[in-house]
């Protein structure tokens, strides 16, 4: 015990007033620090009991800025490739209408990011993580199931599609755009045995009138 | 890092000096038959009862680790300013007011969420101009070690306002820069290979030569204005009601910490100097236990969760990421590593292996330092076949800080010498060091350094 009644010694110089600061800030520190600690471990550990029954409190401290997520490639890394594709509605001068063919998005992304040593953010994730928002806050058929997110989830997309389209294409007017997903699942390793399907499916999404009509001021490139 | 428990386990192999030999019992008496064999548990008491002065003495003695803080600090720093950088060009569309994720959706998922940004205070061009700016600024003079406190903090306040402004461009890379930039804000990251302590130990070469005639010294014009500057940005954003009440607080205690800790330093050196050097070397140790359990939660929670797939399980998880489209700048790389079954194996199976043990490895130095190697070599490799170079940075900035002492004192003064960087003279001490000794003790004592003998002889810088 004698160790214990010898004070470090820097704090051993202090007045007393000092030593009770000094040892109200540890106190602090060390429950600040655990409880920061307990909590993000129940942030990231798989679902228990623990951070069921105090969901409420787990979220209201860790939202929003110290979110994780480390399911890196797991439970099972994707295994399929998903390429957003769209086409465009274009009215030309004369007032007709034509439809554009599908254009793969994700595959100009692709292409932009091959040999590149350093991609962008907005080639690898932007399209990519704005197809998963929407996705996340849509069912199969189209309709929205997270209320405000999925508006916004539908206009960001929406958006990054005009975006890359511009106001004007084939000489016309961009009036309306469609999206679909071209999922192609990656074939299994070939010393894998049972045969794999590699056959490419599609989701497709509603026409959707373009959004603001001056944001975008680039061609599609 | 150095928490009153974690000594029960590494504790035992330091030399301690502050404790009479008689506290310490020979556990393994002669085994002779006739003797009652005593009890492991007779000296537990007394250990935990040093363990708990040793950690306590430790924690308020000093800012640990401060290679290790001051290495997590350059490489984030870095990391954050090369990404700004390279996105210059793409700057607009990722975080613009005018990009696909537009203010006007910022605006009302941010209503909801109640994230940090200063990018919402304006809708202007030039705001957002001004904003990245400061972030690649702040980014460099943390890098640096320039006004280390004051840089982490506007690190921190760039780094939320450009991912919290735009949550759907990030990656996991984005989300390790985001929670140590809380963190580091935290430490004392600049107590070592810094422009602070390169200025300090000038001062103190000039304090020596020209003994005090009585005028206060450490004036620190720049520091003042810089001071007044953000005062008067911080009282801006206050009176037009920018600032929630928590945020409000938080940068008006640190402004007002920073005057305090000036005129403590230029009025009252005794005493109330000290006080203030402690809780501040507290709040360091607080925060720097907290980046290590970060890093061992990353690691844990990213091994936990592949060890419930089953791709990971046969053997083949590997192979899937070599083939998307988005993680594959080099296909022809990716598909032939793919194509090679056993390698596929072993780095599957080996990249869960070292994820599920890394944090207990801490307890073995030897053992720790090996996959440690081994983690930045999968990250480095990460970074250049899955395309991923920022996120591999910064996940290589926070192993970092379990890199041994030794290691980090020789590979500075190694760069250093190659950069041409003069050594800052070891017969001054920073302020808020004690003395080059206590910088080694805590440096090589901490909790990834059981055994200091083993370090590589090194020569105080």
């Amino acid at each position: 015990m004698d160790s214990l009644e010898e004070p470090p010694s820097r704090v051993a110089a202090l007045s007393l007033p000092s030593r009770i600061a000094v040892a109200v800030t540890l106190g602090a520190v060390a429950v600040a620090a655990a409880y920061h600690l307990a909590m993000v471990f129940l942030h990231v550990a798989p679902s228990n009991t623990l951070s069921k029954e105090h969901a409420t409190a787990v979220n209201d401290y860790i939202y929003p800025e110290f979110e994780q997520n480390w399911k890196l490639f797991a439970p099972d890394p994707l295994q399929q490739n998903i390429h957003v594709q769209a086409r465009a509605e274009v009215k030309s001068a004369s007032g007709g209408t034509r439809t554009t063919g599908w254009v793969d998005l994700t595959g100009m992304d692709i292409a932009a990011m091959r040999h590149d040593p350093i991609p962008s953010h907005s080639q690898q994730n932007e399209l990519r993580r704005a197809w998963s928002f929407y996705t996340d806050t849509h069912d199969n058929q189209e309709q929205p199931t997270a209320g405000d997110r999925s508006d916004l989830s539908r206009t960001y997309l929406l958006r990054i599609i005009e975006r890359r389209f511009g106001p004007r294409l084939n000489g016309g007017q961009v009036v309306r755009v469609q999206a679909r997903a071209a999922t192609s699942p990656v074939p299994q390793p070939r010393w894998v045995s049972g045969g794999s399907v590699t056959s490419t499916s599609y989701r497709q999404l509603p026409w959707w009138i373009v959004d603001t009509p001056s944001t975008g001021q680039e061609n599609a490139s | 890092m150095s928490t009153p428990g974690s000594h029960l386990a590494g504790g035992a192999h330091l030399p301690d000096r502050d404790v009479p030999p008689h506290a310490t019992p020979a556990p393994d008496a002669a085994p002779d038959a006739g003797e009652t064999v005593p009890s492991p548990f007779a000296s537990l008491g007394a250990g935990l009862d040093r363990a708990l002065s040793r950690g306590l003495r430790r924690v308020t003695a000093s800012a640990v680790a401060p290679y290790q803080s001051a290495i997590v600090r350059i490489g984030f720093g870095l990391t954050w300013m090369l990404f700004l950088l390279r996105e210059f060009p793409h700057r607009a569309e990722l975080y613009g007011p005018n990009g696909p994720w537009g203010f006007d959706l910022a605006k009302r998922l941010l209503a909801d969420n109640h994230a940090f940004t200063v990018l919402m205070w304006s809708d202007g061009r030039i705001w957002f101009e001004l904003v990245y700016a400061l972030a690649v600024v702040s980014a460099a003079t943390l890098m640096l070690g320039w006004r280390t406190r004051t840089s982490a903090l506007l690190f921190m306040v760039g780094v939320l306002s450009l991912q919290n402004r735009s949550i759907f461009v990030g990656d996991g890379g984005d989300n390790v820069i985001h929670l140590m930039a809380i963190y580091l804000a935290f430490t004392r990251c600049g107590q070592v290979w810094s422009l602070d302590r390169r200025f300090a130990a000038r001062r103190a070469a000039a304090r020596m030569e020209e003994p005090s005639d009585g005028t206060p010294r450490d004036a620190d014009p720049v520091g003042i204005a810089l001071w007044v500057v953000l005062g008067a940005a911080l009282f801006a954003a206050t009176a037009a009601g920018k600032l929630t009440t928590g945020w409000g607080i938080i940068f008006w205690l640190c402004w007002v910490g920073q005057a305090v800790w000036w005129a403590v330093r230029r009025y009252a050196p005794g005493e109330p100097r000290t006080l203030m050097t402690i809780m501040g070397d507290i709040v360091h140790n607080g925060a720097m236990l907290v980046i290590v359990a970060e890093v061992c939660l990353i690691y844990s929670t990213a091994g936990w969760y592949k060890i419930q797939g089953s791709r990971w399980e046969d053997g083949t998880a590997l192979y899937y990421p070599l083939h998307l489209d988005d993680f594959t700048p080099w296909p022809a790389l990716s598909h032939a590593l793919a194509g090679n079954d056993v390698m596929v194996m072993l780095i599957t199976y080996g990249t869960v292996i070292v994820q599920v043990a890394f944090p207990f490895t801490l307890f073995n130095r030897r053992v720790k330092n090996v996959l440690l190697v081994g983690m930045m070599i999968e990250h480095a490799s990460i970074a250049i076949v899955l395309g991923l170079p920022f996120f591999s940075l910064a996940m290589i900035a926070a192993d970092a800080v379990f890199l041994p002492t030794g290691f980090l004192r020789w590979a500075g003064q190694r760069i250093g010498r190659a950069l041409r960087i003069a050594p800052v003279r070891s017969a001054v001490v920073v302020p808020g060091q004690r003395s080059p000794q206590a910088v080694e003790t805590a440096g090589a004592g901490a909790v990834t350094e059981p055994s200091a003998g083993s370090a590589p002889p090194s020569t105080v810088t």
